[in-house]
Formats: structure tokens, C-alpha cells, sequence
């Protein structure tokens, strides 16, 4: 029993973040702030889409 | 050759920790001894592996709109059965390390070759990447953590991680008045960390050195064979 | 009781410091630090988030973990609820204040994966604190980590024009100059 409700539990709130990210998502960027950039380029974590170098690999990649 | 080239990357070339600089909170806070280096080393190694094979596995099937929560929630998943089983098997471990065990859900390495490998590429060449990734990580440790734990204590001690009575390596090379107990501090940490960094940095500015005059000396020796090309052509049509 | 309030948020701001002494957050202390400017939208940004966020998953624990006896998922719970709550300032922000989304929305995403909010949230926990306690360490963490921060990227914008050996260019020399704060924040352990 108390294995469901755990079960059911985390159902939740993965379906809760799932549900805010997916929102999130679809929320239109308010004017002016199409094309920010993050200053983060002493992060090596190119993986990361925030880092500007993350783009910058791939068009060198190309 | 590719696996094996892949594999080897990750190691020193692309050092995760002091190359890319990935997961460095763990690696400052973690690599007072070896004992604990070796412990988190395979912890990561472990969650690391885990979670390429699973990602890699079930990435076909994962909506693109919400791989990352998904990775999120595997990774958060993977981290706390190997918590579990550290606090069982190895409590000694479990205390020294403390905070560092669940943060390995944040540590940027794992989610950072989720998302760059494991989510592209096949099952085998995944869990390659993950163990090359997770050695990377654990030699970077356990070279720290002897460096700071020798010039701190003045030796290095290794206990088995199930059974703290049992001491497998005990040595100890400089003499107490010389030992130099900042190197346990954190100031110890960022020292010995930008230090390991910059030799680093050195082999890789090296490297690229090399490979620039290289470029440039072939680009001079075609340039010189042109013009030989050039003159001979040259030569031949005044002598015809 | 104040007076141990006031020693826990002295604690949490100066000595035992988020970066400096539990080496927590090191990832935007490398990355987002090279301007001021950066600087001070992250932190304020971790702020936010990590008072928000402790008080939801303190509530979460004590009224709906610990009555159904499954602690052990804390870990999992509490990285879910950080990152569905960054999505939901993220939100909001986009919809009310375009302003506030031009200085902080893109460090928002990358606090998900801050360690200093996730271990901010099991500290709370493990601590055993109680409610005053938990509000005032989930105010003076993050405001340790921004004034860190700040101080550091100031430090940082005049060593970019400064001449530094070719190996310790970029992030070795900053981590150095981050072991010179250590030191002087250190000093400020006998406060308490």
C-alpha cells in the first residue's frame, strides 16, 4: 500500500514538472527578449544550451 | 581503434575535471584523502555507466520536447539506489563523504554526456563513453586528493571502504614538522586545483602549438613545391 | 533565540560560506562570473529560487514524506520540485515582467542543476531545523553565494586585462585568486 502511494506520488509530480516544462515551453517570449545570451563562456559544458559555445562548436563542426 | 580513441579522450586529453572543468564542487570538496576520492570515483563511474546505457537505450523512444526532464528524473533515480547501497555496505563512506553522494544528481558530468552522447549514439559506445568519462573523473580525484592528503599529513592512507579496521596501504614520507596543514583547508583545494589546471592547460597549449607549425611548415613546403612545379614548367618551354 | 538566529545567518553568509568553504555552486561561480553585470542577475536569480524552493520542499517533507514513511525519495522529490518551481518563475516572469526576464531569464534555467539550491533544500532537512531556522539558513546561503559572486566577477573584469602566464590564463588564475578570498574569508571565523 505504501509502496502505491509512493508510486502514484512521484507519478505526480514527474507529470507536474513534465506538465510546467512543456508550458514553459510553449510561453512566447515577451518582446525584447528574443535573442538573450547568457555570459557564461568560462563553463566548458558545451552540451549546455545556454553557453554560447555550444553553437558555436557545432557551426565549426559543420 | 574509434572506441578506443573515445575512450581514451576522456581519460586526459578531455580530462572532465581539469580540462572541461565539469563537476569541479565534488572535486574540491571530496579530495581531502584518497580514501574518499576512490570512493567517489566509483560512485560516479558507477551512476555515470548506469545512465549512458539506460539513456542510450530508451533514447528512440524519448519525446525530444522532454529528454531533459527525463534524464532528470533517471539520473535523481540511479543516484539514490547508489546512495542506499553506499549507506548499507560502506557507512564509514557514506559520513565522510555526506552531501557529495546525492549532489552527484547535479554534477554537470552525467547530465552534460547525457545529453552530448548517450542521447545520439548506440548502447555499447555509450557505456564506453561512460566509464572512459568516469575514469577521467576518478584519476583526476585521486591525483588531487594524494597531492593535498601527502603535503597535508605527510603520508597517505588507504582503508578498505566495507571494512574500516582494515588498512590496505599505510605510508608516510614527511616528517610531521614539515607538513603543511593549509593543504587540508579549502584555500588547499583551489591552490592545488588551479595548479593541476594550468600543467594541464600547458600540455594542451603545447599540443596545439605543435599542430599549428605543423600546419604551417606543410603549408610551406607545398607552396615550395608549387613554385619548383612553377619554374620547372617554366624551364621546359624555353627549352622547347 | 534571536541571538542564535542572528549567529546562524552570520554562519551562513560569512563563515561557513557556500563556494569559499563548502565548495558548492562552482559551475556559474567559473561560468557567470566574468561580468558584473552576469554576476549580479545570477545571484539574484539564486536567491529567489532557493528561498522559494526551501520552503516548498520543507513543507513537502514534513507534510506529505514523513507521514506516508518514504523519506528515502527525498532525493528525487526535491530535484523535481526545484526544477518544476524554475520553470514556474521562469513562467511567470515571461508573462508579467518582460524587464525582470531581460536581467534574470536566462540564468534561470541554469539553476536547476546549482548544487547549492539542492543541498540548501537536504541541509534544511538534515539539520534537523525548524521553521525560523529554516527561513533564516535558506536566506543567508544564497545571499553568501550572490556576494561571493559579485565580489569575485569584480575581481575578474580587472584580471581579463592584466598579464598572466600563458598555462594559468582564464580559469586556473581565477580559481587562485578564489583561494586568496578562502584565505581572508577564513579569517572572519572568529566573528562567531
Amino acid at each position: 500500500m505504501k509502496i502505491l502511494l509512493a508510486i502514484i506520488f512521484l507519478l505526480v509530480m514527474v507529470s507536474i514538472y513534465i506538465g510546467l516544462y512543456l508550458l514553459n515551453k510553449r510561453t512566447p517570449l515577451p518582446e525584447g527578449c528574443e535573442d538573450l545570451k547568457a555570459d557564461c563562456e568560462g563553463c566548458h559544458d558545451y552540451s549546455c544550451t545556454n553557453n554560447p559555445a555550444h553553437y558555436r562548436k557545432k557551426e565549426e563542426l559543420q | 581503434m574509434n572506441r578506443w580513441q573515445n575512450f581514451k579522450a576522456g581519460l586526459i586529453k578531455d580530462n572532465p575535471v581539469f580540462s572541461l572543468y565539469l563537476g569541479i564542487c565534488s572535486t574540491l570538496a571530496i579530495t581531502t584523502t584518497v580514501n574518499n576520492a576512490i570512493g567517489m570515483g566509483a560512485a560516479v563511474i558507477m551512476v555515470l555507466i548506469m545512465s549512458n546505457v539506460i539513456i542510450s537505450c530508451i533514447r528512440k523512444i524519448t519525446p525530444d520536447e522532454i529528454r531533459i526532464p527525463v534524464y532528470i528524473v533517471i539520473i535523481a533515480s540511479l543516484v539514490t539506489i547508489i546512495q542506499m547501497l553506499i549507506e548499507a555496505f560502506a557507512p564509514a563512506l557514506n559520513e565522510s563523504l555526506g552531501v557529495f553522494i546525492p549532489l552527484i544528481v547535479v554534477n554537470c558530468i552525467i547530465l552534460g554526456r547525457a545529453e552530448a552522447f548517450a542521447s545520439k549514439n548506440g548502447v555499447l559506445d555509450s557505456a564506453i563513453d561512460g566509464l572512459g568519462m568516469g575514469l577521467g573523473y576518478t584519476l583526476a580525484v585521486v591525483v588531487m586528493s594524494f597531492i593535498r592528503e601527502l603535503l597535508a599529513t605527510g603520508g597517505c592512507t588507504i582503508t578498505n571502504p566495507f571494512n574500516t579496521a582494515q588498512v590496505l596501504l599505510s605510508f608516510s614520507i614527511i616528517p610531521e614538522q614539515y607538513t603543511i596543514s593549509l593543504f587540508s583547508s579549502s584555500v588547499g583545494a583551489f591552490v592545488t586545483f588551479s595548479v593541476l589546471a594550468a600543467i594541464v592547460a600547458h600540455m594542451k597549449n603545447k599540443e596545439a602549438d605543435r599542430i599549428a607549425l605543423e600546419e604551417k611548415e606543410a603549408k610551406k613546403k607545398e607552396m615550395e613545391a608549387k613554385k619548383q612545379a612553377a619554374m620547372e614548367a617554366k624551364k621546359g618551354a624555353n627549352v622547347a | 533565540m534571536i541571538k542564535e538566529l542572528c549567529t546562524l545567518l552570520v554562519t551562513s553568509v560569512l563563515i561557513n560560506n557556500a563556494i569559499l568553504n563548502q565548495f558548492l555552486g562552482m559551475c556559474p561561480f567559473m561560468g557567470v562570473s566574468k561580468k558584473r553585470s552576469s554576476a549580479l542577475g545570477m545571484g539574484i536569480a539564486v536567491v529567489f529560487v532557493i528561498f522559494v524552493a526551501s520552503i516548498v520542499t520543507y513543507a513537502l517533507y514534513y507534510l506529505v514524506l514523513v507521514p506516508l514513511h518514504i523519506e528515502y525519495m527525498k532525493l528525487i522529490v526535491f530535484i523535481l520540485v526545484i526544477a518544476s518551481l524554475v520553470q514556474l518563475c521562469e513562467m511567470f516572469i515571461k508573462k508579467t515582467s518582460p524587464s525582470l526576464y531581460k536581467s534574470l531569464g536566462v540564468y534561470l534555467p541554469l539553476i536547476t542543476t546549482n548544487c547549492v539550491v539542492l543541498n540548501c533544500c537536504l541541509a534544511n532537512i538534515s539539520n534537523g531545523y525548524g521553521i525560523a531556522e529554516m527561513l533564516v539558513y535558506s536566506i543567508g546561503t544564497p545571499l553568501g553565494f550572490a556576494l561571493v559572486l559579485y565580489i569575485f566577477s569584480s575581481i575578474r573584469e580587472r584580471l581579463d586585462t592584466s598579464n598572466v602566464p600563458r598555462p594559468f590564463k582564464g580559469n586556473p588564475i581565477a580559481l587562485i585568486v578564489a583561494a586568496i578570498m578562502a584565505m581572508a574569508f577564513s579569517g572572519l571565523a572568529g566573528i562567531v
